[in-house]
């Protein structure tokens, strides 16, 4: 099974920047994000998140397979939280002004009643929730298609990670295509065995330990096999000193510039949001369907 | 300096931080008039679990649990990346599914590797295995998922702090038990709460037996596997525990993160998740172990 990394050489601006300053600038995003419920604020960082995808140059096709996992994720759950009350913590908003009230339902064995209120609060509760999920994503997607899988473990390394676990993140990005490879050889042998990995029958206990023939092989085949790398590396007398790296990372003015627009961002966000600015914002007409 | 002095002092840098993070959550909730943070319940709450976590590391600092040398980094490498691949190879293969029982069989390399190899080899293995696996399908970067993987892997490694696996158990089924005492007390304490669904009182007493039949549930079955094997009762308790913990981290904080309601949180991601996944661990990760003791006890090694 051929296993392909989802990056690709593009030369976009996004792509020319330091790693670490992307994944800085992700976390200050993502901390900021998670400050407000104002819709208002999190178009805001809608627009931000839209920006950096747009000049990474991602096409519809190459994220299409993502993209409907996720929405399908993401409305699904702001359906489940309309249907079961307030979402997020407690304090997003506090009273509520009824549009209407569905229900209440009986469920026959149980005997649970079930209502739904449909409130003005609510309401703008789930689109703003919606927002601030793609907002996140967006970011979050970006990241794998646009950072080179070698880099990652400098890029962790230079964050501060200690050598042998940036190391340890190095060498799992080099084994991929290997155990990928593997799997593919273990997967052939058995079907040629006659096992049917799409046909699989019996009970779900049964249908859960008949995959083990897949997975066991290529588990202690790479564990087996682990025990000539050790001894290399520690003839190489690893982890004795500290460690240099193939590719070395600089900052650029670029990257500063980044790295200080989310911090600012950050300490702006986590201000107004002490100052109670941000909290869920509902819009005149949403109180007129209420109150009217 | 000596390992004792070095692990004092860094016990000491922790501790000071500890305090400054609980400090800055008071001094939040105090400028904010409890409206970010209501109360002292989350504060103490918060300090009483940052306690738990200081009393254990520090207690277990020495341990050969921790160690991280050329075998466990080969081994966190080879774990991560194995994780990595199957849950990509298992979301693009068509699988079947029995009902509503997700075929994910991956789960079960962080179980075992932090259950084999220490808790750092699990938490890595989970963590970036996880980070690996969304890389290669493209479906981004998610922190919280992350590091709950990496619960998943880690709490398996925990077994190793023990002097034995069975000493191991018995502390784990001491901790079910007063774990399902305190909550069934607080429950029959305060039955009357605001149900998720309506948002009205209703009486809440019928999940506090439900939680002790869990509990006794949880303590038979760790003395009809450990007729079995001392392993097999271990590495399904441990893999168990370590799926709740991770999982329930991912669906708490997506309550922050995404704005979930609790019943969300619970009914849309920890209770989907977290149930294939024991049902997966329990059955593959005894036989990953069985195997790999039958390879050690070939080799030697």
């Amino acid at each position: 099974m051929l296993i392909a990394w989802r990056y690709r050489e593009r030369d976009t601006i996004i792509q020319r920047l330091d790693p670490r300053a992307r994944i800085i600038f992700m976390l200050t995003m993502l901390f900021s994000i998670i400050q407000f419920w104002d819709l208002r604020i999190e178009l805001l960082f809608l627009g931000i998140a839209v920006l950096q995808y747009a000049l990474a140059r991602l096409t519809w096709r190459e994220t299409r397979r993502a993209w409907i996992l996720v929405s399908f994720i993401i409305f699904f759950m702001t359906v489940l939280t309309f249907f079961t009350g307030r979402g997020g913590v407690d304090y997003a908003y506090h009273e509520e002004h009824l549009i209407r009230r569905l229900g209440p339902v009986s469920i026959p064995v149980v005997g649970w009643q079930i209502a739904l209120n449909i409130t003005a609060e609510k309401s703008i509760f789930a689109v703003s929730q919606i927002i601030r999920m793609y907002a996140i994503t967006i970011m979050a997607i970006t990241i794998p298609y646009t950072v080179d899988p070698s880099l990652y473990g400098v890029t962790f390394r230079r964050l501060g990670l200690p050598d042998k676990f940036a190391y340890a993140m190095d060498l799992s990005f080099r084994f991929v295509p290997t155990l990928g490879r593997d799997f593919s050889i273990t997967l052939d042998s058995q079907r040629a065995r006659g096992y049917e990995v799409e046909k699989l029958s019996g009970g779900i206990v049964a249908q859960i330990r008949k995959l083990a023939p897949l997975l066991v092989p290529v588990t202690i085949n790479a564990i087996v096999g682990a025990e000539d790398i050790i001894d290399a590396m520690d003839l190489r007398a690893f982890g004795v000193g500290p460690r240099t790296w193939v590719r070395e990372l600089t900052y650029r003015r670029a990257d500063k510039l980044l790295i200080a627009a989310g911090v600012l961002v950050f300490v702006a966000s986590t201000v107004l949001s002490f100052m109670d600015v941000g909290d869920l914002w509902v819009p005149e007409v949403l109180m007129r369907l209420a109150t009217g | 300096m000596t390992t004792e002095g070095l692990t004092k002092n860094k016990a000491v840098v922790w501790l000071i931080v500890l305090v400054v993070f609980v400090l800055l959550m008071a001094l939040a909730s105090f400028l904010t008039s409890g409206d970010k943070i209501q109360g002292v319940a989350p504060i103490g709450v918060t300090a009483i679990g940052l306690i738990i976590v200081f009393v254990i590391y520090f207690v277990t600092a020495q341990s050969d649990a921790w160690v991280v040398g050329t075998r466990q980094v080969v081994y966190m490498a080879i774990g991560a990346a194995l994780y990595g691949v199957f849950n990509y190879i298992f979301n693009t293969i068509p699988m079947p599914s029995v009902s509503q029982v997700a075929l994910r069989p991956s789960v079960c390399i962080p179980i075992f590797f932090g259950y084999a190899f220490g808790p750092v080899v699990g938490f890595f293995t989970g963590a970036v295995g996880n980070i690996l696996g969304d890389f290669i399908t493209g479906w981004g970067v998610y922190p919280a998922w992350d590091i709950a993987n990496g619960l998943m892997g880690m709490v398996p490694g925990l077994v190793m702090l023990f002097a034995d696996k069975k000493r191991s158990l018995n502390f784990l089924t001491g901790l079910v038990a007063v774990l399902i005492i305190i909550v069934a007390a607080l429950v029959f304490v305060n039955p009357q709460v605001p149900g998720p669904w309506t948002g009205e009182i209703e009486d809440f007493s019928f999940w506090a037996w439900a939680f002790i039949i869990g509990g006794v549930v949880v303590v038979v079955g760790r003395f009809v596997l450990e007729r079995f094997s001392v392993d097999l009762a271990a590495i399904n308790l441990w893999g168990t525990l370590g799926i709740i913990v991770g999982i329930g981290f991912a669906a708490i904080s997506d309550i922050w993160i995404n704005g979930y309601s609790f019943a969300t949180a619970i009914i849309g991601e920890f209770a989907p998740a977290a149930g294939p996944n024991i049902l997966n661990a329990m059955i593959l990760a005894p036989i990953l172990l069985a195997a790999y003791q039958a390879v050690q006890s070939r080799t030697g090694r």
